[in-house]
């Protein structure tokens, strides 16, 4: 058994691991404040990079006032598709809400693959061609500023959920709509704030996966990815989103070593996650740190 | 749905309740289904083949389209995988012809009878999940299938596909549109009758039970795990013989046709046909695969006017269908034929539609 | 209605990518107003030529390349008087890779009477082998499987003879192996030992055609092979497969894959370390994917001189593209070119059929065979003596090998060998 490379794939899972948990995260977020499933957070991350792409390219910015830009503008975006798509779908059933997103999806990947090419396109370089080596494997700086930045983005989350009034609100809201507005809480911008929120975090996952792998309309793959972490970590968990995000990041790699070393299968890292999905909803449907749906008649 | 007017005609009282549960609510909707199903059958003598392989595909996707309305419009459960149930039929088809040779025509429904049994053992989860729990359970399906496609060698004929054989009716070969469109219409009024019946069995009533209120479906006694996991079997059986009539149609199947843009497509149009109607998926069907061709006409006609339309006609098809789907869900939630009902009741009870 | 149609069915070239199905909306319309009629005849004196694209979808990255090569040289064609005198009518339609939609177009344009084609990917062109065959309609791919060159299926491995099918240049397994050679010289030369050598790409027919035949090749040369590694055909993050590759120990890692999977690879097995060179696919490599993935010393094969070399047929290459749509700003890759000479055999294929008997596919056929080390008028220096024999479709032995780096942002590209491969028996057909 070759342990250098399981460790290296280890520590790559990890880091990758974390992108996957700030998007699971922000899926999180609009579940547990809507009650809306996200099937268009992998065009929210794409967006993030094509816009930020396309300010440094056409416009011209340098790079700070770019990703400035492009935060803002995610910001609104959230904000407005919530307004346009999810505000009429209110008190619908589950499979309106789904197929509203999935068809959101679609529109934006389209609208995005004609207005900005289906190649994948690169950022000039920000952080310089360097990479860093941790316990031996080599990394691209960007995903280390990348993991500083969710860090930060995860301490700001925390700070404002437990903190500020409008993250209490959100608390008031997730918990029970009704009795929230009672308290004379908006729930229509709760549920505006929570897509800009989302929207915007997204947005920074987007510019920086963009960085390392060049922007393309591929990078969606990661709102399928969410699937799984957000299910290992539990719907309605913050920190499972996270949690999950990690595990489904060292379980890829831990696949592609199962494969590459023994099986030889090909394409297990790529499947294996769904694997994992199903088993846990089987046995533990709520997943590691979700709350246990009891219904009472 | 159920507050809409259904103005029956004069004299056309139901004194039974077995007269009120007829497959055809008047005598004018029987006619008018024998009338379509006449028509149908000399269609083939008037038009030409493109007209008749877009009716082969619109029947063979409203077939396998209806499946899942069972599922989702009758049961209330949510199925993501549609596609890989639809891909399974046709791989099944085509690789019980190569080991049987059974004619094809048997292959068919024994291939709607393998993806019924696939079908409910991807559907065990459902026993315990529901809404959106069921609707990622059944994602993950759709990707573990399209993996076993692409892996699955000696029954996929693995990233290459497999060849589907042409079907032939006693020594007639259904190799020409016209003589094929007869074999998908064959399949598409025996589903459209067996599910049309299977609504006003015990079953069916079963189904809607679940799905309007499962525990007071499983406090008067309907065992929901058993309907839960029939109905995907169900589903699964009309999305089998569905994909075997594609796979057979097109005389090759290969696995990445069935991705979840495909399960994607199916659940559009029973959204946009209407959940829990017989005729909806068809119209959903006939509105989801004209779509795209009509964009398509339409950004002709813009690119002369504007040229760089020209080249982002493909995006436009696809574009079309992500709009189609929101808007139907924000301004038509019940599908076309609530809005096809409606115009009916208004022209029945005119002038006095109120 | 009539009228509406021709003006859908443009008898002459250029037919648009949207053009073809507007026609048959027309059609679907036309019998919604109860005006059943068949469609029109093709126009007088035209032939109609399927051509498959992909602008769109996951080929996209070359597909941008071949498929205006092909579309502006028809173009240039019917301007000069097309195939003596008979016009040819190109339905280009944008297909993005799907292998049912491509069958289904296959089956319209053969109703509408279609002579040939020219398919595109791996998948499709494989899948319609035995329609072509049945239908004897000659097809020119893109796709260079070497399944596609066994006419007769007289070799054991053969599963579908493919009677119907060519292409330009060298098969993938051809190139791989003439590929796997070099890398044996060049280890020997660096007085490495035993190479390793690793096929990496995605489990789709196109990158899996040369995976076993150019294995073995390697093998028999004394390279050691390891297992393959799996990658997928969409860009991303592949540094987990670029550890397994690191792993495997690789000095040659031959890339299945194109476009931004390549670009993907490069970039991630660079930061990883992989210290290997790295051999593309016919497809893989060129100035624009060396150049976005700041690559270097990447090995590709190519058919054709790059545009602009100094070639007697280059000349027409550039007016080609002047009186054509070309791609835009951009100078046109060698797959452009590749996109020209296959639309030049088609042509002088065509010529010979209506010299002898009319243009129906299986004249096209006798034409292909009707020369040896053949070079179409007017592209010589370009398209590179090919032959094609009723026993064998191998057009090319031949390979040319270069090698492009990516330096002070320009992209430096030399030819490094030229290899000409025996045509062994064995090797037909894989």
């Amino acid at each position: 058994m070759n342990f250098e490379l399981l460790f290296q794939l280890l520590i790559n899972g990890l880091i990758v691991g974390m992108l996957y948990g700030v998007v699971a995260m922000c899926f999180v977020l609009i579940y547990k404040s809507t009650q809306v499933v996200n099937f268009a957070q992998g065009e929210f991350v794409v967006l993030g990079a094509w816009v930020c792409w396309a300010s440094v390219m056409y416009m011209g910015l340098p790079f700070i006032p770019a990703f400035l830009f492009s935060l803002a503008f995610m910001t609104l975006f959230g904000i407005l598709v919530q307004v346009v798509v999810l505000r009429p779908l209110i008190g619908e059933p589950v499979i309106s809400v789904i197929m509203a997103t999935i068809g959101l999806s679609i529109f934006m990947q389209a609208l995005m693959n004609w207005v900005f090419g289906n190649n994948a396109e690169r950022f000039p370089n920000v952080f310089g061609e360097g990479t860093v080596s941790i316990a031996g494997l080599n990394v691209e700086t960007a995903y280390l500023v990348s993991l500083v930045l969710s860090v930060i983005v995860m301490a700001v989350f925390f700070w404002f959920f437990k903190k500020s009034r409008w993250g209490l609100a959100m608390r008031a809201t997730a918990f029970n709509q009704q009795i929230a507005q009672s308290l004379g809480i908006s729930v229509r911008q709760v549920f505006a704030l929570a897509w800009a929120i989302s929207a915007l975090v997204s947005g920074i996952a987007g510019i920086v996966l963009g960085l390392v792998n060049a922007v393309s309309n591929s990078l969606a793959f990661i709102g399928i990815k969410v699937f799984p972490a957000v299910i290992v970590g539990g719907l309605d968990s913050i920190v499972g989103g996270v949690v999950g995000g990690i595990i489904i990041g060292v379980l890829e790699n831990l696949a592609e070593f199962v494969d590459g070393q023994y099986l030889q299968v090909g394409n297990l890292f790529k499947v294996a996650p769904f694997y994992v999905l199903i088993v846990i909803l089987m046995i533990r449907p709520y997943g590691l740190f979700g709350t246990k749906d009891i219904e009472r008649v | 749905m159920a507050h809409l007017p259904y103005p029956r005609p004069a004299g056309d009282f139901r004194v039974t309740y077995e007269s009120d549960m007829t497959v055809f609510k008047t005598v004018a909707a029987h006619r008018w289904a024998i009338a379509l199903a006449v028509i149908a059958l000399a269609l083939p003598q008037f038009a030409d083949d493109a007209i008749l392989s877009q009716m082969i595909m619109i029947g063979i996707f409203s077939i396998a389209a209806l499946g899942l309305n069972v599922l989702v419009g009758y049961t209330g459960q949510i199925s993501l995988g549609h596609a890989a149930f639809f891909g399974f039929g046709a791989f099944a088809s085509a690789w019980l012809f190569s080991v049987t040779a059974l004619p094809v025509l048997i292959t068919i429904p024994l291939a709607g009878v393998m993806t019924t049994a696939v079908g409910m053992i991807f559907g065990i989860p459902a026993a315990r999940l529901k809404g959106l729990y069921l609707a990622i359970a059944t994602l993950a399906s759709q990707f573990i299938l399209e993996d076993f496609f692409a892996r699955a060698d000696w029954f996929t004929g693995g990233p290459y596909g497999a060849l589907a054989e042409t079907p032939s009716f006693f020594g007639i070969l259904l190799d020409t549109d016209s003589t094929y469109f007869y074999l998908v219409l064959f399949w598409l009024v025996v589903s459209y009758l067996a599910v049309a019946n299977l609504v006003r069995t015990r079953d069916g009533r079963a189904f809607i039970a679940v799905r309007d209120h499962y525990l007071s479906a499983e406090i008067m006694g309907i065992n929901l795990t058993r309907y839960r996991v029939l109905s995907f079997g169900i589903s699964s059986f009309f999305a089998g013989i569905g994909g075997a009539l594609y796979g057979h149609y097109l005389g090759f199947v290969t696995g990445e046709a069935f991705n979840i843009l495909l399960s994607i497509q199916f659940l559009a149009i029973i959204i946009i046909g209407g959940l829990g109607s017989i005729t909806g998926p068809i119209l959903g069907t006939v509105f989801i695969l004209l779509l795209p061709q009509a964009m398509e006409f339409l950004a002709g006609g813009l690119a002369q006017v504007f040229p760089g339309i020209g080249h982002g006609v493909a995006y436009i098809k696809e574009m079309s269908i992500g709009a189609a789907i929101m808007l139907f869900l924000i301004f038509e939630p019940d599908g076309l034929i609530h809005r096809w009902r409606l115009m009916r009741a208004s022209w029945k009870l005119f002038p006095f539609s109120h | 209605m009539q009228s509406l149609n021709q003006a859908g069915h443009k008898p002459t070239s250029g037919a648009n990518h949207w053009e073809e199905p507007m026609s048959k909306l027309h059609r679907f319309l036309c019998a919604g107003a109860a005006c059943l009629m068949a469609a029109p005849a093709i126009a007088e004196d035209s032939i109609l030529v399927g051509h498959l694209v992909d602008y769109t979808g996951p080929t996209s990255f070359v597909g941008k390349q071949y498929g205006p090569g092909v579309s502006d040289t028809i173009k240039y064609i019917n301007a000069n008087g097309g195939i003596d005198g008979t016009m040819i009518e190109l339905e280009t339609v944008d297909y993005a890779y799907k292998v049912p939609e491509a069958i289904r177009l296959y089956k319209g344009w053969k109703s509408d009477g279609m002579v040939m084609m020219h398919g595109w990917g791996t998948a499709d062109t494989e899948a319609l082998i035995s329609f072509v065959a049945k239908d004897e309609i000659p097809v020119f791919s893109a796709s260079y499987s070497a399944h596609l060159t066994d006419p007769t299926g007289k070799a054991p491995t053969t599963q579908k003879p493919a009677p119907y099918n060519y292409f330009y240049g060298p098969s993938y397994s051809d190139a791989c192996r003439a590929l796997v050679q070099w890398a044996a010289e060049d280890a020997k030369a660096k007085g490495n030992e035993e190479p390793v050598f690793v096929h990496t790409g995605d489990n789709h027919p196109y990158p899996n055609a040369p995976k076993e035949a150019c294995a073995e090749y390697a093998a028999e040369i004394g390279l050691k092979v390891a297992h393959p590694v799996v990658v997928p055909l969409a860009p991303g993050d592949f540094k987990a497969q670029c550890l397994t590759i690191k792993e495997t120990g690789a000095d040659y890692v031959y890339m299945g894959n194109l476009g931004g999977s390549v670009v993907s690879l490069l970039k991630s097995c660079a930061t990883v370390g992989v210290e290997a060179i790295y051999m593309g696919n016919p497809w893989a490599g060129d100035y624009l994917a060396i150049e976005a993935a700041e690559a270097e010393g990447v090995v590709f094969p190519s058919s054709t001189p790059f545009y602009g070399q100094e070639v007697p047929g280059m000349a027409l290459v550039q007016e080609i593209v002047a009186q054509g749509e070309g791609i835009g700003e951009d100078k046109p890759t060698h797959h452009y070119i590749r996109g020209i000479c296959a639309a030049y055999y088609m042509k002088e294929a065509m010529e010979w059929a209506k010299a002898n008997g009319g243009i129906t596919g299986e004249n096209i056929k006798q034409g292909m065979y009707a020369k040896q080390d053949w070079v179409p008028e007017g592209m010589e220096g370009v398209c590179l003596p090919s032959t094609w024999t009723a026993e064998d479709h191998r057009g090319q032995m031949t390979v040319a090998i270069n090698q492009g780096s990516f330096a002070d942002g320009d992209v430096v590209i030399e030819r490094i060998a030229e290899t000409t491969l025996p045509r062994r028996d064995d090797w037909l057909g894989r």
